[in-house]
This record gives C-alpha cells, structure tokens and sequence, in this order.
C-alpha cells in the first residue's frame, strides 16, 4: 500500500534513500559515542578502582558471560518474548473487541468502564498466585499478567480512536446509508488505528515487565527465572548480561511496532516524527 | 421578488420537486436551554434545478440541509405541527434508503487511508451501483491524481474527489453546503466555473448553501435567503440570467442588480460579496 503513492522515479527515490542513510548516521553517532565513552569509563573505572566484581563487573566480564552461553539467555528471551507478545495479543483482541462495544453504546460503556478501571486498579502481582492455582505454570499465566497490564490502555485508546472519526466522512457514509457494520469497518477501524498503535507503544514495555515480573513469581523459565538464579549465585555479571538482553529484547520488539506503524499508517500524519 | 409564503408555488402542478421544504422548525437542546435553528423554514428544489440558499454563518442553513439529508431529524417547537420534507415525493429516510442524495460538504470528508481512485468507488460500491469512476476523475479534472492519497492534494483538488465522489451513484439531488467555503479564493473562482460548466452539462436538481451571494447569485436559478436566529427563509429570487454563464457576467448589470436584491434582503448592505 504505502508504495504504490510515490511518485515513481528510481534516482531521486535512491538519492532520497542515501540522503535518509547520511541522516540516520548523523543521527545515531551523539548517542552512539556518548554510550562508548560510558563503557569505557566503566571498564576503566572498574579495573583501576579495585571495585570488587560482584558489586559491579566490568562490561568486558559482561560481554563475556553473554558470549559464554549464548544459548542459554536466547531460550530464555524467548520464552519471555512469547509470553510478552502473547499477552500483548491477547490483550488487544479483548480490548478492541470491548471498544467496539463501547463505542456503540453509551450503557454498555457505563456498565464495563467502572469494571475496566477496576482491573487496572488492582496490582496484578497480588493475583498472581491465584493465577497458579488456577492455570499451573507454563506460558499461560504469563501470557494472563502481560495483557491483564496492557489491557486497560489500549481499552481506552481504542474507545477515543473508534469514536474519533471525520464527521464529515460519517456523514457522507450515512448519507449512502451505510450500516453500522460497514461504517465500523470502513471508517471507525482505520480511524482507531493511529490511537492503537499509541496504545501498543505504551504497551509493549508493559508487556515485557508483566512477562518478567511473572516469571520471577513463578521461577518458571525465561529472563525472569536467569535472574533470580543468577541473583541466588550473586553472579552480578548474568545479572548485567540479562539486563543488556532484556533492553535490546525491548529495542526489538519497538523498532518491530514502528517499522509496522510506519507501514500501516503511512496515510497518518504522525507516522513522519517516530 | 416573490413572497417566501409560497417558494416553488409554479412547481405545485408539475412531478413532485426534488426538495420540498414547509414549516420546518428545529430545536436544539442545550443546557443553557433550547436553541431554535429554524423556525418555519420553507423552500423547493425543482426537478433539474439549481438552487441556491444564502444566509450569515449559523443561521441554520446546515441543519436545514442535514434534516433533508436524512442524518438529522426535525425537532419542532411544542405544539406545532408537523413540518413537511420531502424528496421526490418522499421521506429523507427513504431518499436516503434509495440511494437519492449526493452529498459534498465544507470538509471533504475523504479517508486518508484511501487513494483518490478508491475514495469515489467506495460511495458507489456502498450505494451497490457500478461506477465509470476513471470518467467521474476525468470530467472533475483529477484523473492523473487517481493513485494519490488526500493528504497530497490541495484543499481544492480534495474538493473535487468529494464532488466526484458525491456523483459516483449517479444522485437525483446534489446537497452540497458550502462546498467552497474553506478554499482560497483563487481555487474558489476556478472551481466554480468549473462546476458551474460540469452543472449546465448534467442538469441535476442542486441544492446549494453558500454565504456567498456572488456566487448564489452566478451559479443557481433561484436563490433563497435565510435570516439569523431561528433561521426562517425571509425571501425567494427568480435568477434570470441567461446560461450557460461565465464569470464575465459578474461584471453586467443584470448580476450587479440581482447581487444587490439578494444583499438587501439579506438586510445587511455592503456586506463583502
């Protein structure tokens, strides 16, 4: 879809891309230089300073426990990726379904809305337990507290975009008698679109959270679980190597949400300053 | 200049007019208390006729037009009676059902995530009619714009989508209100030549609410004026000017005189025109 408007000529299209690479560059190098000087620092610090490795190792010790058992932190980011992304879903298909009710219906919003803000009240760490009395362990109720945490958001997101459509473009769909089901998918859904996305940037380092805390509950697989036994070994250098995989875990799973936002939404006016 | 009692009196014998308006009033609620928007609001659209209502902002020309569009339903003061209007003879809600209305408002109202190309069809695929959409691009003057999305034309190419789009079921009346009134000047003077021609060619019943008198006065056969608050029509104008027109005839006399009618009754001299 978001191709075909462009105007067609290759050289300006790849004069474009090579001046968008020159940009991103320029762009990339402050925070780049700024995050190298800090390693290096720290390294040196560390080293110089007699600070003692189970305080805080030395980025180098680091990047040697990640290069060490590499296998071990990608199956346990995975694990938490699924029961992050999971939820994620889980959450959104609930949230969106509810909306579309709500946004039809004045009562029903009145009825779910005080129930909603209820559950988003309530810290789903406490419930936890219950959880596991009632699921067992595995990916269920890790997938459970990842969307119980990002539902509410795109609850409310979703109800504001279904309801924030062009009166004009309503109008004129109501004018060809168009029914509420063919307004819904034509207008409202494609309008609710840039107001999810909104949402699902709030969510995902939600869901992330949600997964791991689960996980630390359940001492049951994933990032969570590498923690808490690298924690009972005071061994700060996995510590750190789960850390550094868990913000690039995040870093992936955004740049994924962006790059499907820039082409989902290229018709939207906010898609230009991610 | 006819007395508004009885706008479209000449057309009573004839097929039923394409817009027949008596005795509209509307409220609106509101918490500061009830606003009358209309108060015995009358006109007629003839078969095949251009006519255009003139009124100042917020006199009610709007609702006059949503009501006989069908997305809104009258609300008469208490106790009065039942006001009448009807399209071709029936209900808003029927015209509405049949298909009837082409609608282009001050907004064009287009969905972004739409190509031009898409946005026509999609009226006439929802009206469940087929539609030579390459031709309605060609004859509104966007056809090499019929892959692009809204959000690279100009206010004035996006109005054209919308009239293409308002013509796409092929509408036995065209509600348009203010269809101008948010271009710059320049395509404001080019697009209503432009419609005027693309008029004279298909003869199809108008209704047109401008506050423009110039252009009420260049574009219809009739012109209906609205006063302020509750919004009654004060008078009906017979434009007898020859067609097809041209912008050359602003300047003569003729113009100049039915410029000045309309002004009058608009009861505000010298207003811009």
């Amino acid at each position: 879809m978001s191709g075909e408007h462009r105007p067609a000529d290759p050289s300006a299209a790849r004069a474009r891309r090579l001046s968008d690479a020159a940009a991103l560059v320029t762009a990339a190098a402050p925070p780049v230089l700024a995050l190298a000087v800090l390693v290096a620092v720290w390294e040196a610090w560390v080293r110089l300073g007699q600070v003692r490795e189970y305080l805080l190792p030395p980025p180098s010790a680091v990047g040697a426990a990640l290069v060490d058992e590499p296998g071990r932190y990608a199956t346990a980011a995975a694990e938490t990726a699924a029961a992050a992304a999971g939820g994620l879903v889980l959450a959104t298909v609930a949230a969106m379904l509810l909306a579309v009710a709500m946004a039809h219906s004045r009562a029903v919003e009145r009825a779910l809305y005080p129930p909603a803000l209820l559950l988003k009240l309530t810290p789903i760490v406490a419930v936890y337990p219950l959880f596991t009395i009632w699921f067992g362990f595995g990916l269920w109720p890790k997938m459970l507290v990842a969307a119980l945490i990002t539902f509410f958001p795109t609850l409310v997101n979703a109800v504001v975009g279904l309801r924030s459509v062009d009166p004009a473009a309503l109008d004129l769909l109501r004018s060809l008698d168009a029914s509420p089901p063919q307004i819904l998918m034509r207008l409202r859904l494609p309008s609710a679109l840039p107001y999810l996305f909104a949402a699902l940037r709030i969510s995902v380092p939600l869901a992330l959270i949600g997964a791991v805390v689960a996980e630390f509950l359940s001492g049951d697989g994933g990032m969570g679980q590498l923690i808490l036994i690298a924690n009972g070994d005071l061994d700060t250098a996995t510590l750190f190597a789960a850390v550094v995989v868990l913000v690039a875990l995040g870093v992936l799973l955004t740049g994924l949400l962006a790059y499907s936002e820039r082409r989902v939404l290229f018709w939207h006016a906010s898609t230009g300053d991610m | 200049m006819a007395p508004a009692t009885a706008p479209g009196a000449a057309l009573a014998d004839a097929s039923p007019p394409a817009l027949l308006v008596r005795g509209l009033s509307h409220l609106y609620r509101s918490p500061a208390g009830d606003v009358a928007a209309l108060d015995s609001a009358a006109l007629a659209v003839g078969a095949g006729e251009f006519v255009a209502l003139v009124g100042p902002s917020g006199c009610g020309k709007t609702t006059l037009l949503r009501i006989a569009a069908g997305l809104l339903a009258p609300r008469p003061q208490p106790g009065d009676a039942a006001p009448t209007v009807e399209l071709f003879g029936a209900s808003p809600d029927a015209a509405r059902r049949g298909r009837w209305i082409g609608l282009v408002a001050q907004e064009p109202g287009l969905l972004p995530w739409l190509t031009v190309e898409r946005n026509v069809r999609l009226a006439a695929e929802l009206a469940g009619v087929r539609a030579d959409v390459p031709a309605l691009l060609e004859r509104v003057g966007i056809a090499e714009f019929a892959l692009h999305h809204p959000a690279e034309l100009s206010g004035g190419m996006r109005q054209r989508v919308a009239l293409a789009r308002a013509l796409a079921h092929a509408p036995r009346l065209l509600l348009m209100d203010e269809p101008l009134g948010a271009l710059d000047e320049l395509s404001r003077e080019a697009l209503r030549l432009e419609l005027l021609a693309l008029w004279e060619r298909d003869r199809v019943s108008v209704l047109f609410v401008t506050h423009s008198i110039r252009e009420a006065v260049l574009l219809a056969d009739r012109v209906f004026v609205m006063g302020e608050r509750p919004g009654r029509v004060l008078a009906e104008l017979d434009v007898a000017l020859p067609r097809p027109r041209g912008e050359e005839l602003v300047a003569t006399p003729a113009f100049v005189g039915l410029e000045s009618e309309v002004r009058a009754a608009l009861g505000r001299r010298g207003a811009p025109a």
